[in-house]
């Protein structure tokens, strides 16, 4: 593409750096930024700032937060006796969107993989066996997706938590399932989320 | 089931040809580099989605062009069925059946059977174990679309468990834990491929001899045995014993993964003591009897492809081998020779109904 103007081009390429966003997304965007009042400008770049400033990880469960503990861990009326474990952000986002759990989440941060470097260590499972120990929790819900790796993960952690009087499920995985937990359809999920089944390692 | 059409777009050497078969035989005539393998080639591609040859979709594209396409109309139990592939830059391959997209490509193997010859499959009784894995896994694939999901997914948490060990060796630390879920994981794939391996060579070996007798129109007898470790002994108690060298090695060393076919000709091994002729004549016999059982599998004739198979041979037995691919129960046959006249000959002369091209270049003539 063949800019007349500097300043467009390092807008262009800032947008166009974002994932899904090509260079012709990304010159719409710029176009439209410019068009519109210059305070519109100034909000989203502000906004982008302020994210990365002040976003945190909760320190309880991982999730992103704005506090050191967010709001789910912080929320008096929830069940404090049962955990979902997922993969990330959007699974609890997902989960929350069917309005069917009203537990505590933990955010392992990935699926246990070490073709891409992933190992037990590299997941938030340690914080995971701290949550536990206090005996408070009666209750894990394993809500990773339907893969080989989802599969390792649940065996990996179960192992761990052996010899702790823990209940562990897992949610209904596979068919009904669009591959990720975060395209499953809330209808989907909220029943599956209910209806789940004891874990047994046979 | 038969390949009625072919219509290939920047496929290897052709830039765009349309091609119309005979639901018997077809003779396809051009001299070496002409563009004749590549021709088969994209009939086995139509049929299981990847090239006989392990080539890369990205070296499939013609020169200085940037896609291909490929398509391809069958007549399939009285139905017709049109696959078509595309490359295309920065996209993922697709492949269609009657205009549906398979999510994945795994999932078309097995729909149109396929038994191919090359030359260079007398490597399947020379070379490593590797080939002759491949040869078995093909075969079971197209009977057994659950073989192939098993296999894919052994594979899978095979190289999770090799990255695995890798990272072991490189922290200096083990996670026993993590390897003992690996083992479990393997351990259902790992029997089921056993399993049906097992039972598949059961069957075939029989007609494997069978073919060798009527193939070479001598006495010799051959077979073909099934090596594997879990023949003996249970895969956990295998992985368990080997995992202090896995450890070293930062592989898994033992599972079906490494199990292998043992040829023998007259109780010895094929490799050390066939001759020439008659390790050809063992390879044709091999990918013949393939062809039988998957038949009578499938209930369909497969559809077969022969590179260059007359190459070394004298008269005589090129007039039998086409002798009994004409009087042989086969259905829709490609056979490829560098002779303009040879085949072409030889079949007329047998009266048999057929269809003759000759390529160029990669550029295609169908002759009356
Ligand atoms: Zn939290």
């Amino acid at each position: 593409m063949n800019f007349s103007s500097k300043l467009i081009e390092e807008a262009v390429d800032a947008f166009s750096s974002l994932p899904s966003v090509g260079k012709k997304t990304a010159l719409r965007l710029v176009l439209h930024l410019i068009k519109r009042e210059p305070e519109v400008s100034t909000q989203f770049a502000e906004a982008i700032i302020n994210l990365r400033k002040n976003i945190k990880n909760c320190q309880i469960c991982h999730n992103f937060s704005d506090e050191e503990v967010c709001v789910i861990c912080k929320d008096k009326r929830r069940d404090r006796s049962i955990i979902c474990v997922v993969e990330g952000i959007r699974d609890v986002m997902a989960i929350e969107d069917t309005g069917h759990y009203k537990g505590l989440y933990h955010i392992l941060g990935g699926v246990i993989s070490p073709i891409e470097g992933v190992g037990p260590n590299e997941l938030n499972i340690t914080t995971l066996q701290h949550r536990l120990e206090d005996g408070q929790i009666r209750e894990i819900i394993m809500a990773l997706s339907p893969t080989i790796e989802g599969d390792t993960t649940i065996f990996y952690i179960s192992k761990q938590l052996e010899g702790l009087d823990i209940k562990i499920s897992t949610i209904a995985r596979g068919v009904s399932f669009g591959g990720e937990l975060e395209y499953a359809d809330e209808l989907t999920l909220g029943r599956s989320i209910i209806s789940r089944i004891p874990y047994r390692r046979d | 089931m038969q390949l009625n059409r072919l219509i290939l777009t920047n496929f290897k050497n052709y830039e765009f040809e349309q091609l119309n078969f005979h639901s018997g035989l077809n003779c396809i005539v051009g001299m070496n580099g002409m563009g004749k393998t590549n021709l088969l080639d994209a009939i086995y591609y139509a049929c299981m989605g990847k090239s006989y040859f392990g080539i890369n979709d990205r070296d499939i594209v013609r020169h200085e062009t940037d896609f291909f396409r490929l398509e391809a109309h069958f007549e399939r139990l009285e139905k017709a069925e049109s696959i078509v592939v595309k490359v295309m830059p920065r996209k993922k391959k697709v492949l269609e059946r009657n205009d549906l997209p398979y999510a994945k490509i795994s999932e078309h193997v097995g729909l149109l059977p396929v038994v191919i010859i090359v030359p260079d499959d007398t490597l399947i009784a020379t070379e490593g174990s590797e080939v002759r894995r491949r040869f078995l896994d093909n075969t079971l694939s197209q009977i057994d679309q659950q073989y192939l999901k098993t296999l894919l997914k052994y594979n899978h948490i095979l190289k999770q468990r090799n990255a695995a060990l890798k990272q072991f060796g490189e922290h200096r630390k083990a996670d026993p834990a993590l390897l003992k879920i690996y083992n479990d994981q393997l351990l259902e794939p790992g029997e089921t491929l056993h399993q049906k391996r097992a039972a598949f060579i059961a069957e075939f070996g029989p007609e494997l001899a069978k073919t060798y007798l009527i193939i070479s129109g001598e006495k010799e007898k051959v077979s073909c045995k099934y090596q594997s470790a879990l023949t003996d002994q249970k895969f956990g108690d295998l992985l368990s014993a080997a995992q202090e060298k896995d450890l070293i090695l930062q592989r898994t060393t033992i599972g079906p993964h490494r199990d292998d076919l043992n040829f023998q000709i007259q109780g010895r091994a094929l490799k050390r003591f066939a001759s020439q002729g008659q390790l050809k004549s063992f390879i044709l016999s091999l990918k013949l009897a393939q062809y039988s059982v998957l038949k009578m599998k499938k209930k369909m004739a497969p559809i077969l492809l022969l590179d260059d198979i007359f190459d070394k041979l004298d008269n005589e037995r090129i007039k039998h081998l086409i002798q009994l691919l004409i009087k042989g129960d086969f259905g829709q046959i490609f056979i490829t020779d560098t002779h303009k006249d040879r085949v072409s000959e030889i079949v007329t002369q047998s009266g048999a109904d057929n269809q003759q091209f000759f390529i160029e270049s990669g550029t295609v003539q169908s002759i009356q």
